[in-house]
């Protein structure tokens, strides 16, 4: 279990990693926290022949305030996000959404860009993108661009990207809200989800106002449930509101069956998960 | 060793060490990283050797093309059967049962390839890279012959044959019989039964299997580092079969990572890097990596279990009968037989109790998987599930509690020894002794008032009981595998003090992580009045220790410490005979403590290293005549052996939202005999009831209908993670055995017990549903369907 033969190039600006890319035609990937991506070389899954280090880039690695988000760079750890005051007060949801990927030893090396970039299904940091409707921004041969996180994913484990694109930082939209919950099921701690929900509200004058929900593990790319935080605003909130959140929410998805977990009973996962999230998130006064 | 590490620290003369919780003397080394395992051995320039394995479950192989990988940078040579066909004498299994084939065991697949993940070409490299870069430049034509994947499958007419020359897919069949079944089934009150399975599971070693192959060109002799439990299987079996004499192939088992079994079988891997070795005059090295190790060693369990059993009106079961159908892989493994775990699940399905009349049969029948073998519990831990389920299925149908019907079937101390059904004789345990102190422990009355309460909330919350008995520490009355020539029944133990004071103990009993370095040497130190810290143990070397099986079956102890402790005497008798020289004094009024002689009841002294300095060094302190090697050897045998027996008692609940298990409360109590070291025993119970916790709702290797493996990873092969591992209470019960030291086998224990105490405490915490646990593991998404199921059935069928 040795990678392939690939060559490695360590360069020190945006520039330079954007042009080795190029230069790989194609056979180029990126290496951040490698989390990831060493296992896929070892099982050689995937075979670069060139491998642009961007470790050396300190300056790609922050949290800072910017207006009305918070933008992360790329390359920050996860251990970063999980312990910074500003994630907490701001993007509490996705505080509470970090703890839950995987273990220490992987959240000390695992990077946003490279977890966001991975696109696993099952993966806290796509599924946060996705609820907070975050953007990315991505350097590539022509320069910069933005990118909506919406039409980031395309596929499990695939992106939008170019092969030479390097996603360089992510502006999350600090949300309103008056009452959320994250709720997760793995097998074990710290494995990917067999199921997932996050959801925030704001009050309205009548019952919901404004809803946010994105469910992950059951399909494949994490999904924002617009059509569900639509309906949310439009049923009276009453004690049988979690019963049919649930409801929505499971009849909107239609997951698929592995080792670890039949359809039907992620599906089950999911609505169980839904009903205790909306019971937490009616429970906080507005 | 500090004073609070003794037994009895008032006893300040007699300091005894065993039965002190004295640490392991092993772990600075292996804690610090200052162990050696296979894969740091350094020899000169190595080799390293990938293996090309099959991606075909069951296929011919028509045409092998090694030539670009030949010619692929650092590639030193490509081997393939045909290459190595005139290096080695293939290594059979043999065995005297009855309706048994021996499958060859050969160092790559020849002909055709049965299993996917089996070696068919070796590439040799000057590094690991370029061997597997190589290695993807084999070409090989396969005409696929058609997958075998299940055990069901593989006794129809028409199923492909994996041995042609066998003719059938049933490696083995036996049968066992005592008295009349059908008419005890026929008369009995109650009769319980269904059909019970226990999934293929991976033993799963920290180290994975690993072989260094150093070659001496001055002799052109091998040393083969092993990451084995049996090298001394090992050796002979290579030197055979390489037609290499002991004096040029010596077999090291250095530290070793962990076994549970999958290192306790000779491998093809092994074969090769010794037959290569040779071949090419040069060191090699070998180190699985994960998949390979869950893709190639030996696997567990596999079976499928239909039994019945039938009570009497008062709770006495009387009858039992069972087919064991197992599912033992592609090839019957060397030295064990692919009748190792089938026919040892009908030998134990009677368990601790006395059940009258009685009849098992088996068939281990060959699939397109890695051979089963040897696996932490072998056999036990799936036929004490099955009695275990049975029991608790009888008493609910006579309404009586778990505890009650087990008291009243257990055989009880008065009726040691105690033959049962299958034949297998217990010797004197404490078998209702563990019941009643596991239920103490756990507080089973207030467990079961907790459980009502509960259910009056909703809740599903189940209580598991599993009472088995097992052999361990046997001897030459009984092969550990069924008609296996090789004599697993004695050990040795070769005890030498040098010129300096200082005590080798060599054993042939290899260490896995068992802490037999230090519990060896706490028996030594007591027999032989040695201080404990003067005595070196040495294991695994075949240079270097007497010949042996190895570390398995819950044997070391008994066998290597019955060994130790007759070596001591005799080594004892030597040391008193120079020290009445020194000292002038009778042999009988002079003592060994603590290192010392000592003349009875007076100041008069001296150490093991003067008397070392008299006898070696001195010339003129002894007589020539006294100047006798303080040396000694005993090699013991047990004869029979030992039982060895526990109850598990363990509180679940499952919730019905997620369909997990949370073990509330988790109770051992065991009779392992006299204990050595109460902490190494403590660690054994726990770590083996964290195995059964594996097995019971985590561990599966999953294989499609095309035999190809879905979960060869760590991502897929869920094992218990520290979270999941509750917090236990352990009882020990020491009633002392008939062997010497009064020592009882104990290291597979908790394996056996957890599957099946926690398959009844789940059936328990789902009994409003009225689910029947009957395979395992039950995970989470089995629960829900057996929820799903009950809940469709009482929708169809409104009592």
């Amino acid at each position: 279990m040795k990678p392939a033969r690939f060559e490695y190039i360590p360069p020190t600006t945006l520039e330079a990693a954007v042009a080795a890319l190029a230069a790989a035609n194609g056979e180029g990937k990126i290496l951040a926290g490698g989390q990831s991506l060493l296992p896929l070389l070892n099982f050689r899954m995937a075979r670069p022949a060139v491998l642009v280090d961007l470790n050396g880039m300190k300056e790609l690695s922050f949290i800072e305030l910017r207006g009305e988000n918070v933008a992360i760079g790329a390359l920050t750890r996860h251990r970063e996000i999980e312990h910074s005051p500003l994630i907490a007060s701001r993007l509490p949801v996705m505080s509470a959404a970090i703890r839950h990927v995987a273990h220490l030893a992987i959240r000390n090396r695992g990077t946003i860009g490279g977890s966001l970039s991975h696109a696993d299904p099952a993966a806290e940091l796509p599924m946060m993108a996705m609820f907070y409707g975050a953007s990315l921004t991505v350097q590539g041969p022509a320069g910069r661009r933005t990118i909506a996180a919406k039409d980031f994913f395309v596929d499990a484990l695939t992106n939008c990207l170019e092969p030479e694109d390097i996603v360089v930082e992510i502006e999350f939209p600090i949300l309103q809200h008056d009452g959320w919950a994250f709720e997760e099921v793995a097998r074990r701690f710290g494995d990917f989800a067999l199921a997932s929900i996050a959801v925030s509200i704001r009050r309205g004058q009548f019952g919901v106002g404004e809803a946010r929900v994105a469910v992950m593990g059951v399909a494949d790319t994490p999904l924002r449930l617009e059509h569900v935080e639509q309906r949310l605003c439009e049923i009276a909130v009453d004690g049988r509101t979690p019963d049919r959140f649930a409801e929505m929410v499971t009849s909107s998805v239609s997951p698929n069956s592995d080792v670890h977990a039949s359809a039907e009973y992620r599906k089950h996962l999911l609505g169980e998960l839904a009903k205790r999230a909306m019971q937490t998130v009616l429970a906080v006064k507005g | 060793m500090s004073k609070d590490s003794l037994a009895q620290p008032a006893d300040v003369l007699r300091p005894r060490h065993v039965g002190a919780p004295i640490k392991r003397t092993e772990d600075p080394r292996l804690l610090t990283g200052n162990g050696e395992y296979t894969a740091d051995r350094k020899p000169d320039r190595p080799l390293h050797i990938a293996f090309r394995r099959s991606e075909q479950p069951h296929a011919r192989i028509v045409r092998i093309d090694t030539a670009a990988a030949q010619t692929a940078p650092g590639v030193v040579a490509v081997l393939t059967a045909e290459d190595v066909a005139d290096d080695f004498k293939p290594v059979i299994p043999f065995s005297r049962m009855a309706n048994y084939y021996a499958t060859p065991t050969l160092p790559l697949a020849s002909g055709k390839v049965r299993y996917v993940g089996e070696a068919i070409v070796a590439v040799i490299a000057t590094s690991r890279y370029l061997a597997e870069d190589a290695v993807e430049l084999i070409e090989i034509e396969f005409e696929p012959l058609g997958a075998v994947s299940r055990s069901e499958t593989a006794v129809a007419v028409d199923a492909p044959l994996l041995h042609e020359e066998a003719g059938t897919n049933v490696l083995i069949a036996r049968e066992f019989r005592k008295g009349d079944v059908e008419a005890d089934l026929k008369g009995a009150a109650v009769r319980v039964g269904g059909r019970f399975e226990m999934t293929r599971k991976a033993p799963l070693a920290m180290e994975p299997r690993s072989y260094t192959a150093e070659y001496d060109a001055r002799r052109g002799a091998i040393t083969l580092y092993t990451s084995s439990n049996i090298p001394g299987i090992v050796r002979d079996a290579i030197s055979e079969s390489l037609g290499l004499p002991g004096s040029r192939l010596r077999v090291v088992a250095p530290d070793v990572g962990g076994s549970f079994g999958s290192k306790g079988s000779l491998y093809p891997e092994e074969l090769l890097i010794c037959i290569a070795a040779r071949k090419l005059g040069r060191s090699l090295k070998w180190t699985a990596d994960r998949l390979e190790d869950v893709s190639s060693s030996s696997q567990a369990f596999a079976e499928i279990v239909d039994a019945e059993m039938g009570f009497d009106a008062n709770g006495i079961a009387i009858a039992l009968q069972a087919d064991v159908l197992g599912d033992v892989g592609a090839y019957s493994i060397y030295p064990w037989t692919c009748g190792l775990e089938p026919v040892q699940v009908v030998s134990f399905l009677p368990g601790p109790y006395k059940i009258r009349s009685y009849r098992g049969a088996v068939r281990g029948v060959a699939t397109c998987k890695p051979p089963t073998g040897p696996y932490r519990g072998v056999g036990r831990p799936i036929s004490t599930f099955v009695t275990e389920r049975l029991m608790d299925l009888g008493a609910k149908a006579l309404g009586l509690d778990p505890i009650e019907i087990r008291r009243r079937n257990l055989v009880r101390a008065g009726e040691f020894p105690y033959r049962i059904a299958s034949g297998i004789i217990w010797d004197k345990t404490g078998f209702v002794e563990c019941l009643d102190a596991a239920g103490e422990a756990a507080g089973y009355e207030k467990l079961r008032v907790r459980q009502a309460e509960a259910r009056k909330d909703g809740r599903l919350f189940g209580i598991g009981i599993a009472s088995y008995a097992e052999l361990t520490g046997i001897g030459s009355r009984i092969a550990v595998a069924p008609g296996m020539p090789i004599n697993t029944g004695s050990e040795t133990a070769k005890i030498s003090i040098d010129s300096t004071g200082a005590i080798t103990a060599a054993f042939g009993v290899a260490s896995h992580g068992q802490g037999l370095e230090t519990t060896l040497a706490q028996i030594i130190a007591d027999d032989l009045g040695a201080s404990f810290e003067d005595i070196r143990v040495i294991q695994g070397d075949s240079d270097a220790v007497p010949m042996s099986t190895g570390t398995y079956a819950s044997r070391s102890a008994v066998l290597g410490g019955g060994a130790a402790k007759r070596a001591s005497a005799l080594l004892r008798d030597k040391i008193k005979r120079v020290a009445s020289y020194l000292l002038e004094a009778n042999h009988d009024d002079i003592e060994l403590s603590g290192g010392k002689a000592t003349v009875i009841g007076t100041d008069r002294a001296v150490t093991f290293r003067q008397v070392a300095k008299a006898v070696y060094s001195d010339m003129k302190t002894l007589p020539a005549e006294a100047r006798e090697e303080l040396s000694a050897s005993y090699t013991y045998d047990p004869i029979n052996g030992t039982t060895a027996a526990a109850t598990h008692i363990v509180a679940v609940e499952v919730d019905p939202a997620t369909c997990f298990v949370k073990i509330h409360k988790y109770v051992v109590a065991e009779d392992c005999g006299q204990i050595i070291n109460p902490m190494i025993v403590d660690g054994q119970v726990h770590g083996g009831v964290a195995q059964g916790i594996g097995a019971a709702l985590f561990e599966e290797l999953v294989y499609d209908e095309d035999a190809q493996l879905l979960s060869a990873s760590l991502v897929d092969y869920m094992i218990p993670s520290a979270p999941d591992i509750p917090d236990m209470d352990v009882v020990h019960i020491e009633s002392q055995s008939a062997v010497a030291g009064g020592f009882r086998g104990m290291g597979e224990g908790g394996t056996i017990g957890a599957p099946a105490a926690i398959a009844n405490a789940i059936a328990d915490a789902l009994s409003p549903y009225d689910i029947d646990v009957n395979l395992l593991p039950m995970n989470p998404q089995r629960i829900f369907g057996l929820i799903e199921q009950a809940k469709l059935k009482a929708k169809e069928n409104p009592k």
